[in-house]
């Protein structure tokens, strides 16, 4: 699972063009599931059970990373970008990133420190201010290499490091559609329906298609989600905490949880041997607030890996969580089938 | 002589002020292969001198320093999150979510901490945080820290170094890594050469960066009757004053400045335009910000020049060069240190 989310936070998968991502995601499927592809690129997968399931079930990952569009070239080669999901500015200075299908690499860098005022130096540059430098000579020199609209991503870097822990770029939500490839090569007691889907960073919009072509009864949506278990940070605000298992989710801005799916994936982690928390604060969304009402409403849970400096170029996850996450997800599907 | 492949050596290896021992350790074994009698001091400064020296000539002295600007562990909290002060000029907007490596007893990555920008107000998300603020997050607890880092260890950005387009390489530390390398690449030219018209020495000082140390005392010790002093300067970016920089590939930018001396400026001059070497003037009202201001008050006075290469994002994980830089700069080095002498 972890070499699979080294080689998926690998490519460079910004919203509105995930291809790259889905034509990994549907050769490591292989012909183990039926797969098709829909209008707007999410991959719809249903994979053969043993069993039929009492209620029709999709799990949920998307295949988008929040980074950057180009939107134009200066006349001395540099390019101009605007941000794609929410990225804080606070980490775009100083940052490699990867350009267009090629794969150039660029920098992103200002002014150097001596050349700045006291008031530059103590506060973050506005994004649009910025631009990203390949290394071309002039405009000319850079239009022959890249366009506006090619997108840029940061650089993965993937790095183990620490007690068990991982940092890439990308693991929001490239971690879920690792869970998810692992889930449709296990063995499963019930069919199931997998959803792939694009544009979750600029507004859950691939979820809601997919959810109107599945119509699930059930669904979980398997995610990243922000742990600010940090230096500085006072424990009620940390939301929660890497080490301490999959965040089952009450209510965030999208959504608010359906209580019996809430209740029984603690039950179900209770079960199976491991530790489960909550996200102690009310805040961020995911693509569950595309799902839940989907149709005629969907009943959704989201289970998540917790995640510090999500939206980074060094998202931080600890592989236990993951594995953990991995292993709830797989009891809830069983569990929800049977309800 | 391969030059992307020697920066990238040098700049692979580790050496915030006053921690040099590593990058020293490597551009040694590199400057053993132009003389054996080579050395680092107690102070961490690399030395060598080159070919035959006798009273007779004047000593001129190469200068690139091999420190690189980096943090120092000043405490380990309870959760084991490391806190931090800086080594030279640190530009605190980027190091948020940033990469680094914590050289302990052994090399130990960390990720700088950043507070999700929900817990943040409007103001605190177009703040850069003070360095009191900055934590290193190692993925270890307080114990597990134990005999791995400990307060005083450095830390370095783990920049990766990158080709981009036109010859232009984006990393960390190539400040001062490339005049480091454009001065080995200068003695890989002279090779072969004849007794040279100067006692010609090399430095490659420690702690520049937290106040030209290194130089202060190397200069001492040598005693040169000129040094030019190799550093990386400001490249040309839109948002930087056009005045204080240089072109990136428009070869090495000689200094003219108050503190600088002239005739060696102008030589510098005359022999780039003679041998056709591309070169860009870097003009200084006072002090050149380089140990070029050390060694010239050392003893009783040294003539110095610097030579520098245009450099982008200084002090950042991704300074960007032109390689050509390194190589013009390493031509007219070698040309200087044969034909340098002016006798004004």
């Amino acid at each position: 699972m972890i070499e699979r989310l080294k080689e998926l936070c690998g490519i460079s998968g910004v919203s509105g063009d995930e291809d790259k991502t889905a034509e990994y995601i549907i050769r490591q499927i292989g012909g183990k599931a039926s797969v098709t592809r829909d209008n707007l690129g999410n991959l719809l997968v249903f994979r053969k059970g043993r069993n039929r399931p009492k209620h029709k079930i999709m799990i949920c990952a998307h295949m988008d990373e929040v980074g950057f569009i180009i939107t134009g070239v200066t006349a001395d080669g540099m390019l101009r970008f605007a941000p794609v999901g929410g990225i804080d500015p606070r980490v775009v200075i100083g940052r490699a990133v990867i350009v267009g299908a090629a794969g150039f690499p660029g920098v992103i860098g200002t002014k150097a420190i001596h050349l700045q005022t006291d008031a530059e130096r103590g506060s973050v540059p506005a994004i649009d201010t910025l631009y990203i430098d390949i290394g071309a000579q002039s405009q000319e020199d850079a239009l022959s290499h890249i366009a506006p609209g090619d997108r840029a991503s940061f650089c993965p870097d993937f790095l183990a490091f620490g007690d068990g822990m991982l940092k890439s770029k990308a693991i929001d939500d490239r971690a879920g559609c690792a869970i998810l490839l692992e889930l449709i090569d296990s063995d499963l007691e019930y069919d199931m329906h997998f959803a792939f889907t694009v544009q979750e960073e600029i507004g859950l919009r691939g979820a809601r298609a997919a959810s109107y072509s599945i119509s699930p009864d059930m669904a979980i949506v398997v995610e990243t989600t922000t742990a600010a278990d940090i230096a500085g940070v006072e424990e009620d605000k940390q939301v929660c905490r890497l080490g301490a298992g999959p965040v089952v989710s009450f209510m965030d801005r999208s959504t608010i949880y359906d209580k019996k799916l809430y209740t029984l994936a603690f039950a179900a982690a209770k079960e199976i041997g491991i530790p489960c928390q909550t996200k102690t604060m009310i805040a961020g969304g995911n693509d569950s607030g595309a799902v839940h009402v989907s149709t005629g409403g969907v009943r959704t849970a989201a289970i998540s890996i917790p995640c510090r400096y999500l939206h980074s170029p060094s998202c931080v996850i600890k592989i236990i969580d993951m594995e953990q996450t991995k292993m709830l997800v797989e009891k809830m599907m069983e569990k929800m089938a049977e309800i | 002589m391969d030059c992307k492949e020697l920066l990238f050596g040098l700049t692979d290896t580790d050496g915030v002020s006053g921690s040099e021992e590593n990058a020293g350790a490597f551009a040694l074994s590199q400057l053993r292969q132009y003389t054996q009698d080579a050395y680092i001091d107690s102070f961490g400064n690399v030395i060598g001198r080159i070919g035959v020296h006798s009273k007779e000539k004047p000593t001129l002295l190469f200068d690139a320093h091999i420190d690189e600007i980096g943090m120092i562990v000043t405490f380990i909290d309870e959760k084991g999150f490391l806190k931090v002060g800086n080594c030279g000029g640190l530009d605190r907007r980027l190091l948020l979510a940033q990469e680094v490596c914590i050289h302990g007893q052994k090399m130990v990555p960390g990720i700088v901490c950043s507070k999700p920008p929900h817990l943040l107000n409007e103001e605190e998300k177009k703040k850069a945080p003070e360095l009191s603020e900055i934590a290193i997050d190692t993925g270890y607890s307080k114990a597990q820290l134990e005999g791995l880092v400990s307060p005083g260890d450095r830390i370095t950005f783990s920049g990766t170094n990158r080709e981009l387009l036109n010859g232009r390489v984006s990393g960390k530390s190539f400040d001062d890594r490339s005049g480091v390398a454009a001065i080995l690449m200068a003695l890989d030219l002279l090779q072969g050469e004849r007794e040279l018209p100067f006692n010609l020495t090399v430095l490659f000082s420690s702690q520049e960066e937290v106040g030209e140390r290194g130089a202060h005392i190397a200069a001492y010790d040598i005693a040169p009757d000129y040094a030019v002093a190799v550093d990386v300067s400001f490249g040309y970016t839109s948002d930087s004053p056009e005045d204080k920089c240089g072109k990136i590939a428009g070869g090495p930018m000689i200094g003219i400045s108050a503190s600088l001396n002239r005739s060696m400026s102008d030589r510098l001059i005359a022999l780039a335009k003679e041998k056709a070497i591309p070169y860009q003037l870097e003009i200084m009202p006072e002090l050149s910000g380089t140990n070029a201001d050390v060694i010239a008050v050392t003893r009783g006075g040294v003539r110095v020049v610097t030579l520098s290469i245009p450099l982008r994002y200084m002090h950042t994980p991704i300074e960007l060069l032109a390689l050509s830089d390194i190589e013009n700069t390493a031509n007219l080095l070698s040309i200087y240190a044969k034909e340098g002498i002016n006798h004004d």
